[in-house]
């Protein structure tokens, strides 16, 4: 899958260092040594108790985080005891180290780290936020992920799924959604990926924002509509289904009974909506979208009128 | 045409889980279907049509319909309705 993520057996260092070096203020002490080494984990240390020689549990397929409790430890230590310390980290294949808040590198790590193929990078943030920044986006290369045959467009800030069989329409209806000023972000082609309990989705670095439509070939959308017509991820929050419309409709009439599927595990409210000639699907799923946020909000109209319904009929007049 | 009438039995009447029930099992038939308490006629497969009855417990309906497949539409609604859509 060729999304805006690596593959994860692609995460180098130096993929890191071109996707997230500039958001993480990261800048080589070491050149380009150990540029070649494979991220192989969302996760980061703090090797903290290793300095110290504790290695029992050091999580050595880390990113290692030197923060200020390791720079003033290490600070605290003779030149031979810093040097002790840091080959206390260096017994072990590690991924790369981040040195935090403007702290100059160790000369004793970065020795080391040159010794050993394995890069040291120094960065003006403060230790938490980079963390942070680091993790959520290392989370979003390694987390689950499928590949999904819809379209992925945000309506009024609702990431719409819309799925269906080929030629149904999606394209046609979502290009409707673009010309009312929504946002493209992945057509026929959707990468999903779980992110905690949310679903992400992305399109293709290249296919992203063209779409086919039948009859027309090729249409580039942002070239077409602008750079505001487009938008390279979204959380994926309904599911709209459209379905050919039968003879036997068995769908919802009153949007009592809202239903569901899953994806990667998480449970995605889903519409299933029929399509015929004449019906502006465009239009349908703004209306989706619409409701979609008021429910959210803990508004629902189809219960609302039904107890008014219900009351009316409970009056001795009968209405 | 072919008409019968039923009576709504369950307690809280034809609310809107019990219209979508009746418009669904409706729209199974060709013919046309008019739905009657009396005040009011409505279309039989019109959900808004169906809720405007305000049908509550112990109204009587006219079910009528005329087309090729009257009988069985007719027969079928009025098992529906007389069945109490599955409430109490």
């Amino acid at each position: 899958m060729r999304d805006r993520y690596p593959e994860p057996g692609e995460m180098s260092v130096r993929r890191l260092v071109e996707l997230i070096g500039q958001k993480l203020l990261i800048t080589s002490a070491t050149g380009e040594t150990g540029f070649s080494r494979l991220v192989g984990s969302p996760d980061i240390n703090r090797p903290g108790l290793a300095l110290t020689g504790f290695t029992h549990r050091f999580l050595h397929d880390r990113i290692q985080i030197i923060g200020e409790t390791e720079i003033t430890y290490l600070s605290s230590l003779d030149a031979d005891g810093r040097v002790r310390a840091v080959r206390n980290l260096f017994q072990f294949p590690v991924y790369c180290f981040i040195v935090t808040k403007g702290f100059e590198p160790p000369a004793e790590i970065v020795a080391e780290a040159v010794d050993s193929d394995c890069a040291v990078f120094r960065s003006p943030r403060d230790t938490t936020p980079l963390i942070h920044d680091l993790t959520g986006y290392l989370s979003e290369v390694f987390a689950p992920r499928k590949c999904v045959h819809g379209t992925l467009v945000d309506v009024f800030g609702v990431g719409q799924l819309v799925t269906g069989r080929s030629a149904i329409g999606k394209s046609e209806a979502v290009l409707g959604l673009v010309e009312r000023g929504h946002r493209l972000i992945a057509d026929d082609v959707v990468r999903i990926r779980r992110t905690g309990e949310e679903l992400l989705g992305t399109g293709d670095a290249i296919l992203g924002s063209h779409m086919e439509i039948r009859g027309l070939g090729m249409v580039n959308v942002p070239v077409l509509y602008g750079i505001r017509s487009v938008k390279d991820r979204h959380t994926v929050d309904i599911e709209v289904r459209l379905v050919d419309w039968n003879q036997k409709p068995d769908f919802d009439r009153t949007g009592l009974d809202r239903s569901s599927t899953t994806y990667l595990g998480v449970r995605l409210p889903q519409i299933i909506l029929p399509v015929l000639p004449g019906r502006n699907i465009a239009l349908l799923l703004e209306v989706a979208a619409m409701t979609f946020l008021l429910e959210r909000r803990g508004v629902d109209i189809p219960a609302e009128l039904d107890m008014k319904l219900i009351e009316r009929m409970r009056e001795p007049s009968g209405g | 045409m072919y008409q019968k009438t039923v009576l709504v039995p369950n307690r809280l009447g034809v609310h809107a889980r019990p219209a979508a029930l009746i418009v669904k099992k409706a729209a199974l038939f060709d013919c046309d279907i008019t739905i009657s308490t009396g005040v009011e006629e409505v279309n039989g497969k019109s959900i808004m049509g169906v809720m405007t009855l305000a049908a509550g417990q112990g109204t009587e309906l006219l079910i009528s319909a005329s087309g090729e497949d009257e009988v069985p539409a007719v027969d079928e609604l009025c098992a529906l309705v007389a069945s109490g859509f599955g409430e109490d």
